[in-house]
């Protein structure tokens, strides 16, 4: 005798088999390495992803050759983790700056600034120090938070050349001079007023040039 | 040409884990065979399962990568960098199942 199932049985029976299958597909997928990261947690709010070995390759890479330094910091300022170029930047070899206090590389007048900067660990949080090389030369670097998780600070470390510097002067010299035109027409009326913004302008004018002495300076070194 | 195939408007949502090897074949993989089959009738949608892992409630989702079809219904779920070309346009049911 035949018998028919159940609607709600046949429904039951092909949702089990498509669980089924999705779960043969992971299985194989895993096995032919054709995934590198996988969903893990118990619960909604604990899930996060793992990746296998592998997938970080291409971050290492990255990482490891571009031109920026790469810094990642205990909550205490140790160095963690450094790449090749912060390396190069304080002309140290690599192995000597696991461990190493960060502050050790600092201009002593600019550690407060560090300890603020790393005790703040605001994402995207900026700060400009200057390291000391090994040969005793000053490098004057821009420090930016990328990431805080875990309690350490990946820090991203960009050299500032003479030209960005001079870029920075201009811009705040501008930044100045849009303040002192606002200025010029608040005292209008007012002559001492009118004759210190004059005087404040003519020193202004008078830093531009020198920028761009030391801008031409700078081309002339380098093309020499 | 498959009933799925003629479908005017794929919908598809790629799960990815950031730049992984297997992350970036899949979506290289998948651009060329919706170009290859699909063209001009297809939409990805890329979820970065490392920017918020909580996405992968929505379809269910444990490995990475794995490519969601939304549409044509029904849905239709495959797991894999989508290397292997055969099994992925199955999958897609763009091709009958030997």
């Amino acid at each position: 005798m035949n018998q028919t199932l159940d609607p709600g049985i046949n429904e039951e029976l092909e949702a089990m088999r498509q669980r089924v299958q999705e779960a043969e597909d992971t299985c194989l997928a895993i096995a032919r390495g054709e995934v590198d990261a996988f969903v893990v947690g118990a619960h909604e709010e604990q899930k996060r992803v793992l990746l296998l070995a592998g997938a970080y390759q291409r971050y290492r890479q990255l990482v490891e050759h571009m031109q920026q330094g790469a810094v990642t910091c205990s909550p205490q300022g140790d160095i963690l983790y450094a790449n090749q170029r912060f390396a190069a930047m304080l002309d140290v070899p690599l192995s000597s700056l696991y461990a190493a206090p960060l502050e050790s590389y600092v201009a002593v007048p600019d550690r407060a600034r560090l300890s603020a900067f790393l005790l703040l660990s605001a994402r995207g949080s900026r700060t400009d120090v200057t390291l000391h090389r090994r040969d005793g030369h000053i490098v004057p670097v821009r420090l930016s938070l990328t990431s805080f998780g875990d309690g350490y600070a990946s820090i991203l470390v960009t050299e500032l050349t003479m030209p960005q510097r001079l870029d920075e002067v201009e811009h705040s010299l501008n930044g100045i001079r849009d303040a002192l035109e606002v200025l010029n027409r608040v005292c209008a009326n007012d002559e001492s007023g009118r004759q210190a913004i004059k005087a404040i302008g003519a020193e202004i004018n008078g830093l531009a040039r020198l920028a761009d002495e030391l801008r031409d300076e700078q081309r002339r070194t380098e093309g020499g | 040409m498959s009933e799925a195939q003629q479908t005017d408007k794929w919908e598809l949502r790629l799960y990815t884990a950031g730049q992984t090897p297997k992350s970036l074949a899949a979506l290289s993989n998948l651009k060329k065979l919706c170009d290859e089959h699909l063209s001009g009738r297809y939409s990805i949608e890329i979820v970065d399962l490392l920017q918020n892992p909580r996405l992968a409630k929505d379809d269910q989702i444990v490995a990475i990568p794995t490519l969601v079809r939304k549409l044509p219904a029904p849905m239709r779920k495959i797991i894999g960098d989508l290397s292997d070309t055969e099994r992925a346009l199955v999958g897609l049911q763009l091709r009958p199942r030997k």
